[in-house]
């Protein structure tokens, strides 16, 4: 309660400092707009929703030592209760000689994944809790104080301090990390006190002939099933004409994990993959295919998505997801769970940013 | 020996062109000399177009000799996202994510924006002699300028386009013309100077047209709205502190 009330008021202090420096920046506004029809197969129920998302984000000039950023975010799935449920940012950086101050709500990027990351410490990118038909499959948001220290041209150290979801300061998350590169390969490696748990991790990046990241990380005191590693390839293939084809194919395994085919909680599967498959017949248009796979038991979640580029950043698009899998598997066809995705679902709409 | 004379007359009227005469190598030293700035700074816009829309994205460039530069785009769908080259590496800051990338292999094959340019193009540190053997093939007069016509093979596999013509302005050294083709001399994608502009002495282009000659309607326009050369520039702007910003 406390906490709400503090934050409400930084968020409120942080609007009024940014508001003249709004006029001398235009702010940019995202709009989603996704009708869709789902197919639920455990009760044989047909449904249509109009599924929406709206953005506005107001920044100021980025020339300064000083620089910060507010944005709303709401959408048709999350009720809004309380001022922190629309504000997805609000923060300020501050450029001091020798390192960066940024306190507020925002996002830190630590490890390599677009679905998997072990090295995402603080937020966590191992669950399969994801919508396929978004561009960005991760992007929680927190408020945090860090401080960002550079130690030459590619390398940092970094210090991270959260603010307690409870009153308890000893559930304050801090974390560390120092990134660099050693010959080709970066090497970033960290730890994070997260809800009294210890997580260090270490995270590579290089190229031989395709991209490839590994990632691992554990909690400690352990419970068996928090030593993750996550993995990933990517490779671009140009074909005639300027089109090309993108193929991804990430890795999730927890050694300790459950090796057992069937309906195991999300957090303690052993292995999951992710393949990516994007095919850009145009700068304007791209077809894509993304799935989460359980290879334990066969199933899958996955979604196939055209994108139409129509006009300047207004996109049409349109995505069929699907579940297959059957009864007790991790993904099914029939999954009677709350808040399980429907099994199958058709979503035309439009996106728009201005 | 009257019927010599008008032989040797002719000798003459051409012996300053002979002497003064410039070789392949020297045209196309002179043509990269006269495109690189100790700094620039430059804010433009590239506009792709092909028969499914058209889409244009503003940005803001920084760049210093050959091997460093950064570019900011500035339109909405794009804002704040920024590229750094520098020490031979290419990194990528997505803002929304605050997440940096840094780009390697076949990712830098990726075409930046959805444009006829890659970022691979992007990373090219090597001046035109290190990649290509040139060979002038003659003169010809191109939007009524009197221009080089030279015949770049390239010396490795590691370049985009096997073969290129082009059409350097005689007196200025500016690339008026380029067709860039396959080994075969299959040709992919012409490069045409649309209009131009004078900074220092030296003539470049302010929009050009790349279009691509396997798709029907498709091309690139590149645009330079505004040019500074030789600014004095911050000393940390080409570092990763200063593109996660």
């Amino acid at each position: 309660m406390v906490r709400d009330k503090l934050l409400s008021i930084f968020t409120l202090i942080l609007l009024i400092a940014l508001s003249p420096l709004v006029a001398s920046e235009n702010p940019i506004v995202e709009m989603n707009l996704l009708p869709t029809l789902t197919y639920k197969a455990n009760s044989d129920a047909w449904d249509t929703f109009f599924n929406w998302d709206l953005s506005l984000s107001l920044s100021s000039n980025r020339e300064k030592n000083v620089r910060g950023e507010v944005v709303l975010k709401a959408n048709s799935f999350t009720p809004i209760t309380k001022l922190d449920d629309v504000l997805y940012k609000a923060y300020f950086k501050a450029r001091f000689p020798s390192f960066r101050l940024t306190a507020g709500k925002n996002r830190l990027s630590w490890g390599d994944g677009m679905l998997f990351n072990a090295a995402d410490v603080l937020y966590g990118s191992n669950d399969t809790s994801v919508s396929l038909t978004q561009s960005e499959l991760r992007g929680n948001t927190d408020w945090l104080v860090s401080v960002n220290y550079p130690l030459g041209f590619f390398s940092f150290a970094e210090v991270v301090l959260m603010p307690p979801q409870s009153n308890k300061m000893s559930d304050t998350f801090f974390g560390a990390r120092y990134y660099t590169l050693i010959k080709d390969v970066k090497i970033e490696g960290g730890y994070a006190t997260v809800e009294r748990l210890h997580k260090p991790y270490l995270s590579l990046q290089g190229n031989l002939g395709f991209d490839w990241y590994l990632s691992t990380s554990i909690a400690l005191p352990t419970t068996g099933n928090s030593w993750v590693i996550s993995a990933g390839v990517f490779h671009l293939v140009k074909l005639a004409s300027e089109r090309s084809l993108t193929l991804r194919l990430e890795f999730l395994n927890r050694p300790l994990g459950s090796w057992e085919a069937g309906r195991i909680d999300d957090s303690n599967v052993a292995l999951l993959l992710y393949p990516e498959l994007v095919f850009a017949y145009s700068p304007f248009l791209s077809f894509t295919l993304r799935s989460i796979i359980s290879p334990l038991d066969l199933s899958a979640m996955s979604t196939f998505g055209i994108n139409w580029n129509a006009f300047d950043a207004f996109n049409l698009i349109a995505n069929i997801s699907l579940a297959t899998g059957e009864d007790d598997d991790l993904f099914s066809w029939r999954s009677s769970e709350i808040g399980a995705p429907p099994s199958f679902s058709v979503t035309i709409g439009s996106s728009w940013i201005f | 020996m009257y019927k010599k004379l008008p032989f040797l007359s002719m000798l003459l009227l051409l012996l300053p062109s002979l002497l003064f005469a410039l070789t392949a190598d020297e045209i196309i030293g002179e043509m990269d000399r006269l495109s690189t700035f100790e700094t620039t700074y430059l804010t433009g816009s590239i506009q792709t177009t092909d028969r499914f829309g058209t889409k244009t994205s503003r940005f803001n460039s920084w760049s210093q000799g050959k091997k460093d530069s950064l570019i900011e785009f500035t339109s909405a769908a794009e804002r704040g996202q920024k590229i750094l080259r520098t020490e031979g590496s290419l990194y990528l800051f997505y803002p929304d994510a605050e997440q940096l990338i840094r780009m390697q292999g076949a990712a830098l094959r990726q075409s930046m924006l959805g444009s006829d340019i890659s970022y691979e193009d992007m990373t090219e540190e090597k001046t035109t002699l290190d990649n290509y053997e040139a060979k002038l093939e003659g003169e010809e007069s191109f939007k009524n300028r009197d221009c080089y016509v030279l015949l770049l093979t390239a010396k490795s596999r590691s370049v985009a386009y096997p073969i290129q013509k082009i059409w350097v302005d005689k007196q200025t050294f500016l690339v008026w013309k380029a067709e860039y083709s396959t080994k075969q001399g299959r040709l992919l994608k012409e490069m045409e100077v649309l209009e131009t502009f004078n900074v220092e002495d030296r003539v470049l282009p302010k929009q050009s047209k790349i279009e691509d000659k396997m798709k029907k309607n498709s091309f690139t326009l590149m645009t330079i709205d505004s040019f500074e050369a030789n600014p004095q520039l911050d000393k940390r702007i080409f570092t990763l502190e200063n593109l996660t910003w």
